[in-house]
């Protein structure tokens, strides 16, 4: 991917961003409050797939969204610090704590770095509910609404933090990072004899990401108001993390973005059809991705779509 | 020191032990035999968990009964689980694998809460309140049943394992498959087999738990993950060290649920931290692995 963009993308990109900005102005609240989720899920699923870069496939992203979470909670609740710097302390610790557990898992490959994920989440979820006095155990914590609930100012902010992540990620892709990254994923040996240090890379992969994670998990503290740690350190979050880049496609930009509009979509059809285990489409489009459509739909898209329209399969 | 309680800890650590062992029994096989990390192992178990709770809710058959009709619906349910999901990415990567069977722990997990609720459920038999007094140490009735059920399950499994030409098969197979395909063996179906027979066991380990624990949805996750812990503290694969693995997991839970306050809580944390510490003193498990 070159650096300069061509002058079409160029003027799509600003249409786009005109539309991001004026968007509040067009659409109910409840649709509001829809997109609101949905670029929390999107920052979510590009930290996930920017750790992933590296070949560190993360099944306990909620622990870090969990951190973020309740840090901005209780730095409210405490000392009433302001939300954003709450948030924004929640991704600090957040990056914090992945570099440290970066560096712990340095040494897993494959399952057993996925496994401990799965472990942090629900260590941090067990310590979490054992903790009530600091930490507000199976009762969680509260926040008054963001913005005195306006659900615009919220929008906005969410929309930065979508745009940076963004911008993390293209920075990423057109950078030497990307080769790095890819090398490491492809052939840690190969890599590091290459010269490059795959422990360097690897705890940077794991920071950027935690840094969005916990900013998304302190946003999502106070937009929501209310939180309780079987819900920011559960499975749920730590799934639709890695079920919507899988389904758009792996290591693109543009894959997290489109796996999760349509997942949210057939999210959001099923949380008003039935009242339980809406989740079940996640199960069913991961086992459909990785029997049938190993890349993702953006995989599909090159491979089955474009050549109907005969441009072969380039990218 | 207070002996009682000590020896009460033993007790209920051994006691649960025997079922984590059954649990984790399944997975070892798949493990050892295809080297594939089954994620979806535990909700095989709450299959076989809900299968004997509706047996005794709907049609008063005692769990102990409809132990052996879970492990036959589970085997077909593994069957049809293997053949179409698990046999076309045997030789996908393991991150593939990974992915695939966590889909279908997902899957089933949800559909649990479709078709049954988030409530959680458990089998109270006319000998559940029952419970034996050896000296100091209370065991319950239900508890040494399901013990002992799930030792034979065990007793069963290495038998077939050892005796059983499907089962020397299955080891052949999990020592070297090329070997084992040029000697004769159906490689497929031993696979197939060894699936089957894993499912099974976890739907009659299902019946187990639906006696001693609550059943709900996410049971069998909570089980998979004890279920990994074992599997790390024993080495992956085998099978005298899934029961050391269940032992140790068993006993740290039952002394921490003594000893430590409010420990009941912090027991189900256990094996997070244990499974964390070993895999970061030792990467691929304390007993290592005997399989790439």
């Amino acid at each position: 991917m070159s650096r300069s963009l061509s002058w079409k993308k160029g003027l799509g990109l600003v249409a786009l961003a005109l539309i991001l900005i004026s968007y509040p102005k067009l659409v109910d609240s409840y649709f509001l409050h829809l997109s609101v989720a949905t670029l929390l899920a999107m920052i979510m699923a590009c930290s996930w797939d920017i750790l992933a870069r590296t070949g560190q496939v993360s099944v306990g992203q909620a622990g870090l969204f969990g951190i973020g979470a309740y840090t901005a909670a209780l730095l409210y609740q405490k000392v009433h610090l302001h939300p954003i710097l709450g948030m924004l302390a929640g991704a600090l610790l957040a990056l914090m704590v992945a570099i440290g557990l970066g560096y712990l898992t340095l040494r897993l490959r494959g399952i057993y770095f996925s496994i401990t994920t799965i472990a942090f989440a629900e260590a941090l979820s067990v310590i979490w509910l054992m903790t009530p006095s600091i930490t507000g155990g199976a009762m969680g914590v509260s926040t008054p609404p963001l913005f005195g609930g306006n659900r615009e100012h919220a929008y906005y902010l969410i929309l930065t933090l979508f745009g940076l992540v963004l911008l993390a990620l293209w920075l990423i892709e057109s950078s030497r990072l990307n080769f790095a990254f890819t090398a490491i994923r492809e052939n840690e040996e190969v890599a590091n004899v290459m010269g490059i240090n795959p422990t360097r890379y690897k705890v940077l992969a794991f920071a950027i990401s935690a840094f969005f994670a916990g900013f998304a998990g302190g946003f999502y503290s106070h937009y929501n108001t209310y939180i309780i740690p079987y819900e920011v350190f559960g499975l749920g979050i730590s799934i639709a993390c890695l079920v919507m880049p899988i389904f758009g496609g792996l290591y693109t930009i543009l894959g997290p973005i489109i796996g999760t509009i349509l997942i949210k979509a057939i999210e959001e059809y099923l949380r008003v059809t039935i009242s339980y285990g809406h989740q079940i489409a996640y199960g069913l489009i991961l086992v459909m991705v990785v029997l049938f459509m190993p890349e993702g739909l953006i995989g599909l898209y090159k491979r089955r779509i474009l050549p109907l329209w005969g441009r072969g399969t380039e990218s | 020191m207070d002996w009682p309680s000590f020896f009460q800890s033993i007790a209920n650590g051994v006691l649960i032990a025997g079922l984590y062992a059954a649990v984790t029994l399944g997975l070892t096989l798949v493990l050892g035999v295809m080297g594939i990390v089954n994620f979806a192992h535990g909700e095989l178990v709450m299959l076989g968990a809900y299968n004997t709770f509706w047996f005794y809710t709907l049609l008063g058959l005692d769990p102990l009964v409809s132990l052996s009709l879970s492990g036959l619906l589970l085997f077909f349910i593994g069957i049809g689980i293997y053949r179409f999901t698990i046999r076309p990415i045997l030789k996908d990567p393991p991150l593939n694998q990974l992915l695939l069977t966590l889909g279908l722990s997902i899957f089933f997990q949800n559909l649990a809460m479709i078709l049954w609720k988030t409530d959680s459920r458990s089998v109270i038999t006319s000998y559940s309140g029952m419970s034996l007094h050896l000296g100091m140490v209370h065991i319950g009735l239900t508890r040494l049943i399901t013990f002992l059920l799930a030792v034979t399950l065990t007793i069963l499994l290495v038998l077939f394992l050892y005796k059983a030409r499907p089962g020397r098969a299955m080891r052949a197979v999990s020592e070297n498959n090329t070997a084992s395909w040029l000697i004769g063996i159906n490689v497929q179906r031993t696979y197939l087999l060894a699936f089957g027979v894993a499912s099974a066991i976890a739907g009659a380990s299902g019946a187990l738990v639906s006696t001693v624990m609550y059943t709900f949805p996410m049971v069998g996750f909570k089980l998979s993950l004890k279920a990994f812990c074992i599997l790390v503290l024993g080495g992956l694969g085998n099978i005298p060290g899934a029961l050391f693995g269940s032992l140790i997991l068993g006993l740290t839970e039952s002394f921490v649920g003594t000893y430590v306050p409010e420990g009941s809580g912090w027991a189900e944390g256990i094996s997070f931290i244990l499974l964390i510490i070993i895999l970061l003193i030792k990467p691929t498990g304390l007993a290592g692995t005997r399989r790439e």
